[in-house]
């Protein structure tokens, strides 16, 4: 009992901030919208809105959604998608970084660390606008190359699309990334490392017999520390995407503020966590991560 | 150039609260993000759109009572009657003339005294009972400026395929992709239905296959749109810079660029073009005394507003002494001098029943989801 009492303070936190506001949002999400007024009838139209099948499927970058209502559909899978590769992306740049922490740095590593999370010192949205004056017409990157006459005419395909909106989320993301992976190499017994090199390994054998089969557990941690929040990310398409880099998070805040309908906005919203969430548990149990935690324990 | 300066004026801490809100507030972030002024009484809320909200607008507000009012800053008129209805409590939204109805049907309006405005006796007549103005017997907003929308073009840039025949089919031509930038508004799919050959009239509440004809022009400005603009001064120096080479655009683009030096033209496309005029309501969600509200509304009325807006912006203003005070050249510029000739002289925006609004909504934004 007494560790309830201890966890109280936050259980009543989480219960204000999060539970009641998904409550909230299951509720709504079984109402319906007609014009100005919420009909409070309980009814599953707006699930069966986001399934509805149609005899034209609509075809989207190859793949054909058999849906009358695709649109959601389909940024679900495009998001999905785009934070895939972010988090592949975040993963190949934090790992080596984090590697370096814990290998090479001896001397001053809590100001490693600190220099690390410089880029949270700003905020979130003023580090998204810098990319735009990165990536813009005008921008860093352009006025650069055309100063080094590499190009003549300023590039155009760096900004407003998917690749801009994956750019500016890994740089964004990648600091979340460090943070467990250093954690979990630096957990691992160095002697390990030793006897392995004393059994004949390679550095690059012993680093993916030891070293990466040890550090997994946090690596896996990052990757869904990345993945669960960027797929719903909703300001980073807005400045640096363009239509052509709308994802599910853009969809959902349509819907609730302008194209008027909260309740499917919030059947749309519940969607995307159930298949955040069914991905997430597919993904741990492919790579066993309950054996891997209990190995590294 | 412009947006290396803002980086470097941020850098240097040089950035006002104001500039820093304009440039975050047409993302939505608006005075949330930012610290409040702490008062005691309850400080007047505005929902204003970039760039209104400057103190040449209201000069007599803020002499009167020692500061500006709190901003709220809107991309759209859907937006903001999105964040109405969720309960922002604001007490003064500037609509426009097709767009104040839908606060008046959601039921957020409160009608407007205009024994209270001291300005009133001398607004055009034909403003004071316009439709929009005027709505089931009962003034709900106070004619403030007047405009057009068009297409603003770099004379230099575009060829002169565009310039010897004018049209609104450059938003839709493949020839232009990336070059142009439309705003982001259902608008986009009611011009688009206008270039596949319906009137204004017919076009705004274009429902059913004729919807799915339009859905399909917005389909293709998006895919043609460099970007689609909500913030005009993101739009107007992709125009400075040459980015792109036509937008769609009020008068304000002109006589900012013009200032800057920058060749731009207004388009008068052989589909037509548009005019408006926009106004403060007053809400009825608002906390402020509603006489700091009258004031407000009172000091956009006001003569000097109409010089600052006929001078600054190249905007008409609804009031008639505006027009005495306001300097010879900026009167030339502007042209014409009274807003019902001016309505005549273009296709003048009007308002759809609200479902069709609703059907245009859901039309665009898979429109602009859809983008490969």
């Amino acid at each position: 009992m007494a560790g309830y009492a201890l966890l109280s303070p936050s259980i009543l936190v989480i219960a204000a901030m999060l539970v009641m506001p998904m409550v909230a949002l299951v509720v709504l999400s079984f109402w319906t919208q007609t014009g100005f007024e919420i009909d409070r009838t309980p009814t599953l139209a707006n699930y069966w809105e986001l399934i509805e099948p149609s005899d034209t499927p609509m075809v989207w970058m190859g793949v054909p959604f058999p849906l009358a209502n695709p649109v959601h559909a389909i940024l679900l899978v495009k998001s999905i998608l785009m934070s895939l590769a972010v988090t592949v992306a975040v993963i190949l740049v934090a790992y080596p970084m984090a590697y370096f922490l814990a290998f090479r740095v001896s001397r001053h590593k809590a100001l490693w660390l600190v220099l690390i999370t410089i880029p949270f010192w700003t905020s979130y949205l003023l580090r998204v606008f810098s990319w735009k004056i990165m990536l813009g017409f005008n921008g860093v990157i352009n006025s650069g190359l055309k100063s080094l006459g590499i190009i003549a005419e300023p590039l155009g395909f760096l900004l407003y699309n998917p690749a801009a909106v994956i750019i500016t989320l890994t740089h964004a993301w990648v600091t979340f990334a460090v943070l467990p992976i250093y954690v979990s190499l630096e957990k691992i017994d160095r002697s390990l490392l030793e006897a392995a090199t004393d059994l004949g390994d390679s550095r690059w054998r012993r680093f993916l017999r030891v070293t990466l089969p040890l550090s997994l557990p946090g690596t896996i941690s990052a990757a869904l520390l990345v993945f669960i929040p960027t797929v719903g990310d909703y300001v980073t398409p807005t400045l640096v995407g363009g239509p052509g880099g709308t994802m599910i998070g853009n969809n959902i805040q349509s819907l609730f503020l302008k194209q008027d309908d909260s309740p499917l906005g919030a059947a749309v919203a519940i969607v995307m966590m159930v298949t955040v969430a069914l991905l997430c548990g597919l993904f741990m149990w492919a790579v066993g991560f309950r054996k891997i935690r209990k190995r590294s324990a | 150039m412009n947006r290396i300066k803002f980086i470097d004026r941020l850098a240097s801490g040089r950035i006002s609260r104001r500039q820093m809100l304009q440039n975050a507030a047409a993302f939505g972030v608006g005075l949330a993000a930012l610290p409040r002024q702490s008062s005691a009484a309850e400080v007047l809320t505005c929902l204003e759109w970039s760039g209104y909200d400057v103190a040449d607008y209201f000069g007599s507000f803020v002499s009167k009572h020692g500061g500006p009012p709190n901003f709220s800053i809107f991309a759209g008129e859907e937006d903001a009657l999105a964040k109405v209805r969720a309960g922002f409590a604001a007490d003064v939204m500037h609509p426009c003339n097709y767009s104040v109805n839908r606060f008046v049907t959601a039921n957020l309006t409160t009608p407007i005294d205009t024994a209270k405005l001291s300005n009133w006796k001398d607004i055009f007549p034909s403003l004071q009972t316009a439709e929009g103005v005027v709505l089931n017997g009962q003034v709900v907003m106070a004619p403030a400026d007047w405009g057009n929308s068009s297409i603003a073009y770099r004379p230099d840039l575009i060829g002169d395929g565009f310039k010897d025949g004018e049209t609104w089919s450059i938003f839709y031509d493949e020839k232009y992709t990336g070059k142009v930038a439309m705003l982001d508004d259902t608008v986009a799919m009611v011009i688009g239905a206008m270039v596949g050959g319906k009137s204004y009239d017919e076009a705004h509440v274009v429902m059913g296959a004729d919807l799915d004809a339009a859905k399909a022009f917005a389909a293709k400005t998006v895919n043609v749109s460099r970007m689609l603009w909500t913030d005009p001064t993101e739009m107007q120096q992709a125009l400075a810079s040459g980015e792109i080479v036509a937008a769609y655009a009020w008068n304000d683009t002109i006589k900012n660029l013009t200032a800057q030096g920058i060749p731009v033209a207004f388009a008068k496309p052989k589909e037509g073009y548009f005019t408006w005029f926009c106004g403060l309501t007053l809400l009825n969600s608002g906390k402020a005394d509603p006489a700091l509200a009258y004031d407000f509304i009172d000091a956009w009325l006001s003569p000097e507003t109409g010089k600052a807006l006929i001078e600054g912006s190249g905007y008409g203003h609804s009031n008639m002494k505006s027009f005495e005070v306001a300097s010879a050249d900026s009167l030339v510029a502007i042209g014409i001098k009274d807003p019902a000739e001016h309505m005549k002289s273009a296709i003048l925006f009007k308002t759809p029943p609200n479902e069709v609004t609703n059907a245009h909504n859901k039309a665009w934004e898979e429109a602009k989801a859809l983008k490969q």
